[in-house]
């Protein structure tokens, strides 16, 4: 696994470069000092993993991974102290850890990354044009002090907030900084179906479908959320679920 | 308010009873048949204490207007002679002209109309003086008792100060990410590492002491400041460069601890380790017009480090802690303010008024202290690499 150490602090780096070095496969491709050069490394190195320091000077590390163009690697928060970004954590089950690193618990969580299986942008985002998302591809969302790893498949809906777009999955609806015409072209046309001007829907979460009004269809999505289809939208609606 | 009101119905209505009393035991020891009957006297009684109490309400509003409340005694002394005349003098002219002007009271046959005027005008005079001395008595009492709950309350904010100084004088994430140095000096540099265990130990010791101790000599702080900046060093390396310009003569003054500490604290957090590209913290003390003016300058924009993203937003708690301690210890002189300097500086600056005790320091210092050497002048903090 190619994995990118961000971090302000050389001796920092340094540090979690001779505790990564008992983990045979892990490779460290290279090193950043703060989120511009970060992403410089990103575009060149394709990382499979980020290991990322939560301050950092210009920009946090949150604020860095938001403005990521997903799909989003896998990533290892590191700080030293932070209570609210560790109570992020904890609350949405990511994966950070404390400065100085215990070793053990380095070694636990990089356990739980070879369960989940690879990260899988590395070869796919070499592409000049951004591929679509595959549905277990993740994006990362942030609201206020929460944070979340959202898989594609877990989304049931997307609305447009003016340049923003917010998300809704599980029992969270977030604000994602990107509009949803944005989300629209980086997303999976076989599963998810622009239902009006201001939606977005996952077809794999449909759970009921009746006529509506003047030939247009009433989509209620699992989870409770209805979505209205004009005519013109639900003969495309129609011609999709047919195929 | 309440107060007021209470005392104004109640003073009138003492004063009422005791004419009462006065004209009913006149009436009994006199051997004549009375001139009127009593209801006449009793009805008379009663409009004096009313309109006493309303010119007495009318000056009230008078002496709040005039702002008299925040005069001294000398001032208000003549002032409120003049105002009891003067509504005295109303007084009676309002109560003559209504008993013998327009209820036609037969006029007395004892005395002189003039000569009734003028005891009844020295009369009311008198009163009013007392009058206004209740109040102005009542108005110095409220005032000492406000002073005294303002006293209680910021004595109330040292303790909290205190309190929360001694739960976070050593902020937890640079002792952590110090620690995370550390350790990885070991490796590369273990006699730096050592060093870095020993300036660390300082720094924790100082800072637990430091809530016990009023002032240290400003040297001691300076020291613990030099090992805190040492081990920014370590983790900031080339990005952190300091500028040191310390005044011989100040480092005997006392100053409370942790005052240099937080403002270099401030200002690493504000204008190294939000900038990618670091810059320089210089710290300056001097001594101007019997005061230690103690100034830390970084580079940065006043605005940015209140807009800033949320991990690194400004609480201004740091410094508005410091900022009350320097008024408890140094008095009202005593002020902390942070302002832009240059088009990119923001300078931090302390300024401690030199109390009387404390010019003592600023004789030459006697041989015999076994201190630590003055840091500034032991070890110049060059930018280490």
């Amino acid at each position: 696994m190619k994995a990118l150490l961000i971090d302000d602090e050389r001796l920092a780096r340094n540090e979690l470069r001779r505790l990564l070095a008992v983990a045979g496969d892990i490779e460290i491709v290279g090193e950043a000092a703060n989120p511009a050069q970060a992403r410089e490394q990103m575009a060149k190195l394709q990382p499979d993993l980020l290991f990322l320091d939560v301050q950092m000077p210009g920009e946090s590390g949150l604020e860095f991974l938001e403005s990521l163009e997903p799909p989003v690697p896998h990533v290892i928060f590191t700080t030293a102290y932070d209570e609210f970004a560790v109570k992020a954590f904890e609350f949405n089950a990511l994966d950070y850890l404390l400065k100085p690193v215990d070793p053990a618990r380095l070694a636990g969580a990089l356990e739980k990354l070879r369960d989940r299986g690879p990260g899988g942008s590395a070869e796919r985002a070499a592409a000049p044009v951004p591929e679509r998302l595959s549905p277990d591809d993740k994006v990362f969302v942030r609201e206020g002090d929460r944070c979340w790893f959202v898989e594609v498949k877990s989304i049931r809906l997307l609305e447009s907030e003016g340049n923003y777009t917010r998300v809704h999955f599980d029992d969270a609806q977030p604000q994602l900084f990107r509009s949803l015409n944005a989300m629209e072209a980086r997303l999976d046309p076989k599963t998810f179906f622009r239902a009006n001007r201001r939606q977005m829907i996952n077809l794999q979460w449909i759970d009921k479908i009746e006529p509506w009004f003047s030939g247009g269809l009433l989509v209620e999505l699992k989870g409770g959320a209805k979505v209205e289809l004009s005519r013109r939208q639900a003969q495309d609606f129609r011609e999709r679920m047919s195929l | 308010m309440r107060v007021y009101v209470v005392c104004q119905l109640v003073g009138w209505g003492v004063f009422f009873g005791m004419q009462l009393a006065v004209t009913l035991v006149f009436s009994s020891i006199r051997e004549e048949p009375p001139v009127q009957p009593l209801w006449v006297d009793t009805a008379y009684l009663v409009q004096v204490a009313a309109i006493g109490l309303l010119l007495t309400h009318v000056s009230r509003r008078y002496i709040e207007r005039a702002g008299w409340k925040a005069k001294g005694s000398l001032a208000l002394m003549p002032r409120v002679l003049a105002l009891a005349c003067v509504v005295s003098l109303a007084w009676n002219c309002i109560g003559f002209g209504l008993q013998f002007g327009v209820f036609d009271y037969p006029a007395p046959k004892k005395y002189p109309l003039p000569l009734l005027f003028g005891v009844s005008l020295v009369n009311g005079a008198i009163l009013l003086i007392g009058w206004y001395c209740v109040y102005f008595f009542y108005q110095l009492f409220d005032r000492f008792n406000r002073l005294e709950i303002e006293r209680l309350r910021l004595a109330n904010v040292v303790k909290e100060t205190e309190l929360r100084a001694l739960k976070s004088q050593v902020n937890p994430h640079f002792m952590f990410n110090s620690l995370n140095s550390v350790r990885a000096l070991i490796d590369e540099d273990p006699s730096r590492a050592r060093e870095a265990v020993t300036q660390l130990a300082n720094l924790l010791r100082y800072s637990l002491q430091s809530g016990q101790m009023e002032t240290v000599p400003f040297e001691d702080e300076l020291a613990v400041v030099n090992d805190y900046l040492a081990l920014e060093q370590v983790r900031h390396e080339e990005r952190l460069r300091l500028r040191l310009d310390v005044a011989p003569e100040t480092l005997r003054l006392p100053v409370p601890p942790m005052v240099l500490q937080t403002l270099v604290e401030n200002a690493i957090k504000y204008g190294i380790a939000s900038r990618p590209e670091g810059g320089e913290v210089a710290i300056r003390a001097r001594l101007d017009e019997q005061k230690l003016i103690l100034t830390v300058t970084n580079p940065g924009k006043l605005s940015r480090a209140a807009n800033s993203s949320s991990s690194q937003a400004s609480t201004g708690l740091g410094l508005s802690n410091a900022d009350a301690r320097l008024r408890l210890l140094f008095g009202e002189e005593a002020t902390l303010h942070l302002y832009q300097a240059e088009h990119d500086t923001v300078a931090a600056e302390a300024r401690l008024p030199l109390r009387p005790a404390d010019s003592d320091h600023l004789a030459p210092a006697p041989t015999e202290r076994p201190r630590r050497p003055s840091p500034a002048l032991a070890k110049p903090l060059a930018t280490r690499s």
